[in-house]
């Protein structure tokens, strides 16, 4: 029979395309932005490089780090959590509340199940009886944000707080870097430590191709109920960096990170219908947004404008994915 | 008792029936072919055996123990694996991340990368040659590969799961030569080592180089079981082609004596050295109410010769005349500009808009024609549906009932229908009769016979060749993306067809 002949070698193009699907191009504008935006504050604020504001910078960033690391983990297996950010308002109502009569590592587990429970609900939702996650965890958010209001309503007197020993170690150093810097650090080994794991293989081959995965024999349903159970966990997290960061919780505050987690993790390089990227490039893009509020900050513009900042940056940055993918689609 | 018994295998979908008491009987150790021209129920055999479709009846029993397959899963653990032309490879994944994917080595949940990549490479050792470069591309995501080389690596995969049933449907179409026969090679070396291989290729070659024994499939039931060293290619197709009974009266249709009379029309649609990347080098002309029929094996190019017409695919070289004009379009809707409508063979996602009404769906494509300023009159949508529905004789309740109420023989009359408003001048049909019932079948010859007399030009693509026989006025055969033969007159058989269709010289 006449089948064809092999082509010459294509070893040239097989790495072009290599360097473009393992998503090299999104990472590198992710870290061009980075350097770009830090350079912008260190000709606008003259006060950048004190060592008070590097330290109030990492300490703001880190609830946004560990829900916006939560949030990847869900969407590299094709999901998304619209409730993440409530899910850490809950989390830190929960914590707060049980502090004094529990104690701190009783209250510290406390918050991190019910951040884990939270994501199981949504978890099942998308996975087993299969809603729509952006409808499910939209509605959700609701639920979680009303439970937050009736363990902690707002004005309560006589609120409860957190230990000192807790707010004053946020704001500490060590080996001559801010206790939050070497959070951040902790949070990037905890992905890297993720990474590793069967478990997000599988993460990635579901986001990757869902029908293929499970006619390999990936349990699917299992796989993205975890990632769910994951995110919620990094929301918990997220949410003792917010008690630390100010002392106490505030049952309104939160739900802003959600768009910010979402803002992030594009920024950083992660498809959004899942299977590529990672928390790296989220957290490049944590540092981004945050040097960016800073920037706005040095410059004084009316108090507003993050939320519409914040709003556009998700809009350019999902133009510029859809560019990449885009042009990887037409090779 | 052979190592593999299925027997009395029956699949139904809906009227059609694909397998009716089909059966097959390997041993352990053998290559197995599995033959049969379109709608033998070749695939339909292969899918039950690996638990992509489930049979209406079957029994299969595996080393003599009787076994129920219904899902992937249950072939997987009876040690069934299959590589099909659709491939299960997720493509951001690395190769080796691919060929481990669920059963990686891990302990306490962290992947062992290296060991799986030592696994990998063992087994792409074997395969080695198959792939561009010095090195075996483990690390690489499997989506930057070739597809020959994705296709390997879904084969090795299979391996990898250690089968003692190994399915290959298909699984060599996209493979150059070179690896063809690397892939040969590794199929003798299972076989030494007591796998079952089921193997299908529509390349006849591969077929007598690698198997002992066929099983040839006609009608979805067993036309026969040879031994291929004693069998003629020429017998191969005589048992796929069976009894002659001429194809018009099976289809109760016929375009009658002397077609080449009505085929000499002035011509509609004149191609030259069409190419794409699954075509070479097409041409052909189609005239004034003619019916040119695309033969050959399935997917060997039929439907891609009516993408490219239709502006749905990429051309990279070629030309397209209409009525004399340079007609190649870039998109759908220069192609329905220059009088072309395409019926596409999956009605469900191409043809329709499943959830909403049956007048939206009639009178979308043409809607252009009848609005004034932008704004469109109901009743005149209304009638324009009425009459488009009336020429077809559809069946239906209302017009404003949902489009997935009607039949599958009326869906298709109004993915049709849809086109007639728009008074096409060529008309491309892509197996417009795929999985509905002999009645509506009937009806849709009707209504190609009405197109015809109205001096439309009709491309028609049909993996069924007793419909595609009785229809067509010529016939161009393909084989890998390339027109093999033209067949008109005499030669409008169903033997010629099959063994044009395999490349095979007719007795």
């Amino acid at each position: 029979m006449n089948t064809p002949t092999l082509p010459p070698t294509t070893t040239l193009l097989r790495d072009a395309r290599t360097w473009l699907l393992r998503g090299r191009l999104p990472i590198a504008t992710a870290v061009a932005l980075l350097v770009a935006t830090l350079f912008a504050n260190l000709i606008v604020a003259d006060n950048f490089l004190t060592a008070f504001n590097l330290r109030s910078i990492f300490a703001n960033v880190i609830p946004l780090a560990a829900v916006a690391v939560g949030q990847t983990v869900i969407v590299l297996g094709r999901g998304i959590d619209l409730s993440i950010g409530v899910i850490a308002t809950l989390s830190s109502v929960v914590t707060v509340s049980v502090v004094e009569p529990w104690g701190l590592p009783a209250a510290l587990l406390t918050g991190l199940a019910t951040g884990a429970a939270c994501g199981l609900v949504n978890g099942l939702l998308v996975a087993v009886i299969r809603l729509q996650p952006i409808v499910a965890t939209f509605a959700t958010s609701f639920v979680w944000a009303g439970l937050a209001l009736y363990v902690l309503p707002p004005g309560t007197a006589a609120a409860p707080r957190m230990p000192d020993v807790i707010v004053l170690g946020y704001r500490g150093a060590f080996l001559g870097a801010p206790n939050a810097a070497w959070l951040l650090l902790l949070i990037g080994l905890s992905w890297l430590v993720l990474k590793r794991t069967r478990l997000l293989r599988h993460v990635y081959a579901v986001g990757g191709d869902e029908q293929a995965a499970f006619a390999t024999g990936v349990r699917v349903a299992r796989v993205q109920v975890l990632t769910y159970v994951i995110g919620g966990a990094y929301a918990s997290i997220g949410s003792f960096a917010m008690l630390a960061n100010s002392g106490s919780a505030d049952a309104l505050a939160g739900g802003g990170l959600t768009l910010a987690s979402i803002a992030a993790l594009v920024i950083g390089g992660t498809r959004l219908s899942g299977g590529a990227g990672g928390a790296g490039g989220t957290i490049v893009g944590v540092l981004v947004l945050q040097l960016l509020t800073s920037l706005l900050v040095a410059l004084r513009p009316p108090t507003d404008v993050r939320q519409l900042i914040d709003g556009l940056l998700v809009i350019l940055a999902l133009a510029l994915a859809g560019l990449w993918s885009g042009r990887r689609r037409s090779r | 008792m052979a190592f593999l018994e299925m027997r009395g295998v029956e699949k139904r979908y809906g009227g059609v029936v694909a397998l009716d008491d089909a059966s097959l009987s390997a041993e352990r150790g053998e290559v197995h072919g599995l033959l049969g021209a379109n709608g033998s129920g070749k695939s339909t055999l292969n899918k039950i055996l690996t638990g992509v479709v489930a049979p209406d009846r079957a029994v299969i029993e595996v080393a003599g123990v009787e076994t129920r397959i219904d899902r992937p899963q249950d072939a997987h653990r009876s040690g069934i694996a299959a590589v099909f032309q659709e491939l299960s490879l997720v493509p951001d994944l690395s190769v080796a991340a691919n060929i481990v994917l669920a059963f990686e080595s891990s302990r306490l949940g962290f992947v062992q990368r290296r060991r799986d990549r030592d696994r990998a490479a063992l087994l792409l050792e074997r395969f080695a040659s198959a792939f561009h470069g010095d090195s075996l591309p483990l690390q690489a995501p499997v989506g930057s590969l070739s597809p020959g080389e994705q296709q390997v690596v879904e084969i090795a995969k299979a391996i990898a799961r250690q089968p003692d049933i190994l399915v290959l449907d298909e699984a060599t179409a996209s493979l150059y030569s070179a690896q063809v026969e690397v892939v040969s090679a590794v199929i003798r070396e299972l076989r030494a080592a007591g796998t079952l291989v089921i193997f299908t290729s529509h390349r006849l070659g591969e077929v007598y180089d690698l198997c002992d024994r066929a099983t040839v499939l006609r009608n979805g039931a067993v036309a026969g079981a040879v031994d291929l060293a004693d069998t003629a290619e020429s017998e191969l197709v005589e048992l796929m082609v069976g009894a002659v009974t001429a194809p018009a009266e099976q289809v109760g249709h016929s375009r009658g004596a002397g077609p080449s009379e009505v085929a000499r029309g002035t011509p509609r649609l004149e191609v030259h050295g069409l190419a794409t990347d699954q075509l070479e080098d097409v041409s052909f002309s189609v005239g004034e109410g003619e019916v040119l029929g695309l033969g050959g094996l399935a997917g060997q190019g039929q439907s891609a010769v009516l993408n490219a017409l239709f502006g749905a695919v990429r051309v990279k070289e070629g030309s397209v005349t209409s009525d004399g004009e340079p007609a190649l379009p870039r998109r759908p809707k220069q192609a329905v500009d220059h009088g072309l409508a395409l019926v596409p063979g999956n009605r469900g996602r191409e043809g329709l808009f499943p959830v909403r009404t049956i007048l939206e769906n009639l009178t979308v494509p043409s809607m252009r024609d009848r609005a004034r300023f932008g704004v469109l009159s109901d009743s005149a949508e209304r009638a324009a549906a009425t009459g488009a529905a009336a020429q077809l004789q559809m069946k239906y309740g209302s017009l404003d009932d949902g489009v997935m109420t009607l039949s599958g023989g009326n869906q298709q009359k109004v993915v049709v229908g849809k086109w007639l408003l728009t008074d096409p001048r060529v008309v491309l049909l892509d197996d417009p009769t795929k999985g509905i019932d002999v009645r509506a079948k009937a009806e849709l010859y009707e209504v190609i016979t009405a197109l015809t007399e109205r001096g439309v030009a009709v491309l028609l693509n049909s993996s069924d060749d007793d419909e595609l026989l009785a229809l067509s006025h010529r016939v161009l055969v393909f084989f890998e993306g390339r027109v093999v033969s033209e067949l008109a007159g005499g030669e409008l058989t169903r033997e010629r067809l099959i063994a044009d269709s395999l490349q095979v010289a007719a007795t």
